[in-house]
């Protein structure tokens, strides 16, 4: 059965990794509907074997959805989609010791300490990991013996990700896992993903940060409504739209609007706060002129700097909408 | 199997570190029974015995005074075998027979005739050890001062027993606490649940290769097994500390206690079915509870209650679970035959099983 689903903005990126040949999630036209609701609605991507894939939208897009019916908590209305080589609406069971799986919300046993979890958890599964080789993987040393009610949020999440790691899965599904933490604990948790893409594991994760994507994910797809409306690297997704960068300075009387307009290669001059950008194509004629310029004028361009468009940017050209919780 | 006892052993420890659950499965039982069985002792310091002359002389007369002396002491003048059925029906703690030609021997006696004692048989319950030293206690007590008057004794007691069928209050009780105790561990297992689900635990198990056997499986584990242990601390205190006799088979009690543990946590499925979050679970479990235990016979006989509560009480399980460990622990009358009791409550127990694998939630 096929369902109406819209087509992505642009065709596949030439350069992705051919299908179903060393890939470790394979999904076509996945759709699932609550109700009248249609959380997902017809998606295809593919993550290749080694691979951190994000899945990057604001809240209610379709990420925790889309992820749930990869781990098999939810079976499809549409489409299908095979997690290494098993089918997830039929081979859940087979597919279950393979992966990891960490959730939105990470409560687990308030009252067990750190060590009586990964126990629990080790038991799960045929040849688990140690339980000391855990504990130190994820620097929960000190907090073995706390109980996880007592675990900060940082603490709580690598316990989380320390038990998507009891069965040394193949793939790792971790689900917004630095929702909520500080930035020295997501740059931890950062660490802690980086690390797992060395020993070659395929990770998926989802989250709403545009800065986390930029920085651990080797592709993402940006979703939003239940769609994937734009797919693959970073530079790909932020250099397919905004050709143009920004060569930023303060903003000095010395020079006006219309002479740094006339300047090679500017399309456009905008202001924000005490700064100026000016939008060009090509950054080096355009820093020469404006230092020529400059220096006839007897000024110095203070705080020069180029600036790349951005993810935010990408997905407010996207949707209209900036990607804030 | 191993993650079976694993998980098992993560919710015992859970259960024990949870101090409101293992003060409402384990204490609040015991502080009843403690409060129950203290009111009843004190109580019970007062006698009524049966009181029957056969012998109708100065002499009798003269020891129904003394007896009448005793501080704490009633009697009810009736015949032998009214006594007898009275006492077995747990009207009178005891029945004293003065024998006719009792004034005569006593007389013969003191005046310096060598002969025999007179024999006064006492009728006590050895079921029944507190009530049994305290009637001897009365007894001694005045056969003491009648024996004064003349030596060699003119007067012993002679025992003899009788088998009560009816139960003084705590033995009625002890009985009772224990149903109460096991239907709160079945049902208060929702709230867990509830919980564990709500705090996406279940989900989190689900995204594992443990089966919903192996978790339905620990649950019903680690609840008989508090449903055992509360059944060794409510018999252990009730015959230590207050002196029931359990006269039945251990083994079938311990029977009763599993079929009602597992038929009340069935129960408490259907509640976990229902209630979407543990505060509404919390709500629903007293709303269930609290009319069981009051209307169940736990506290008040059924047959004293009016006769619309009287059809409730024939409905709800926790009837036939007090009711069958009354009759196997203490040997209380039958409300239902043993076998009625096992089947109604195997009876709720497909039935609510049936409901909550149909309507139980995992996410």
């Amino acid at each position: 059965m096929t369902r109406p689903h819209r087509a992505c903005h642009h065709p596949r990126m030439q350069g992705q990794p051919e299908v179903a040949t060393d890939a470790v999630i394979h999904v076509v036209g996945l759709t699932k509907r609550y109700g009248d609701l249609v959380a997902v609605d017809g998606i295809d991507f593919d993550v290749a074997r080694g691979e951190v894939f994000g899945l990057l939208g604001p809240n209610g897009a379709g990420k925790t959805t889309t992820v749930e019916v990869l781990e098999g908590l939810r079976v499809q209305d549409g489409g299908t989609a095979t997690v290494l080589g098993h089918d997830v609406a039929t081979e859940a069971d087979l597919l279950k010791p393979r992966i990891g799986v960490s959730l939105q919300t990470a409560a687990l046993y308030p009252k067990l300490t750190v060590t009586e979890v990964i126990d629990l958890f080790r038991s799960f599964y045929a040849n688990p990991r140690s339980t000391e080789e855990l504990i130190g993987a994820l620097e929960l040393g000190e907090r073995r013996n706390a109980r996880t009610s007592d675990l900060s949020g940082g603490q709580r999440q690598r316990l989380a990700v320390a038990l998507a790691l009891v069965n040394d899965p193949e793939l790792i599904f971790l689900d917004e896992p630095t929702t909520g933490l500080d930035p020295a604990a997501r740059r931890s948790l950062w660490d802690l993903v980086r690390s797992l893409k060395r020993e070659g594991k395929s990770v998926l994760l989802t989250t709403h940060y545009m800065e986390e994507a930029e920085v651990l994910c080797d592709r993402l797809a940006i979703m939003d409504h239940g769609h994937i409306l734009e797919m693959g690297t970073v530079d790909e997704l932020v250099s397919k739209r905004f050709l143009e960068r920004a060569v930023r300075f303060d903003d000095d009387p010395a020079l006006p609007d219309e002479v740094l307009a006339a300047l090679p290669a500017v399309a456009s001059v905008k202001h924000d706060d005490d700064a100026v950008l000016l939008y060009t194509l090509d950054v080096a004629a355009t820093i020469g002129a404006l230092l020529s310029a400059a220096e006839a004028r007897g000024v110095e361009p203070k705080n020069l700097g180029v600036r790349r468009a951005t993810l935010e940017d990408v997905f407010l050209d996207l949707t209209g909408r900036a990607l804030r919780d | 199997m191993h993650a079976l006892m694993a998980l098992t052993r993560a919710n015992i420890k859970s259960y024990t570190r949870d101090r409101a659950a293992v003060f409402w499965t384990l204490a609040f039982p015991l502080v009843f029974i403690v409060m129950f069985g203290l009111i009843f002792q004190g109580g019970s310091s007062n006698l009524t015995l049966a009181w029957v002359d056969d012998d109708h002389s100065a002499q009798s007369a003269e020891l129904r005074a003394e007896f009448a002396a005793q501080p704490g002491v009633k009697l009810v003048d009736t015949t032998q075998s009214d006594g007898i059925s009275q006492m077995q029906v747990g009207k009178v703690d005891s029945v004293i027979v003065v024998p006719a030609g009792y004034g005569a021997s006593v007389a013969a006696i003191t005046n310096g005739t060598p002969g025999a004692p007179a024999q006064v048989p006492v009728y006590t319950d050895p079921s029944r050890p507190n009530v049994t030293a305290q009637v001897f206690q009365v007894a001694g007590a005045v056969f003491g001062v009648v024996n004064l008057a003349g030596r060699p004794p003119v007067v012993v007691p002679v025992v003899q027993t009788v088998q009560t069928q009816n139960l003084n209050a705590i033995s009625y009780f002890v009985p009772s606490m224990l149903g109460l105790s096991v239907m709160q561990v079945g049902i208060f297992a929702a709230i867990p649940l509830v919980a564990d689900r709500e705090k996406l635990i279940l989900k989190r198990l689900a995204a594992t290769p443990l089966r919903r056997w192996q978790l339905v499986g620990s649950n019903v584990l680690m609840r008989l097994l508090i449903a055992m242990v509360q059944a060794v601390i409510i018999v252990a205190v009730g015959s230590l500390a207050f002196g029931v006799e359990i006269v039945g088979s251990l083994l079938l009690t311990a029977g009763f206690v599993a079929l009602g543990a597992v038929a009340f946590l069935s129960l408490g499925y259907v509640i976990a079915s229902f209630a979407k979050t543990e505060d509404s679970a919390n709500g629903m479990t007293s709303m269930i509870q609290f009319p069981m235990m009051f209307l169940s016979g736990a506290f008040f006989q059924i047959d004293q209650m009016p006769p619309f509560l009287q059809v409730i009480a024939r409905l709800i399980p926790l009837t036939y679970l007090a009711d069958a460990l009354r009759q196997v622990m203490v040997g209380g009358a039958a409300f239902a035959p043993l076998w009625v009791c096992a089947a109604v409550l195997a009876g709720w127990l497909v039935v609510c099983f049936g409901i909550a694998s149909r309507k139980f939630r995992w996410q």
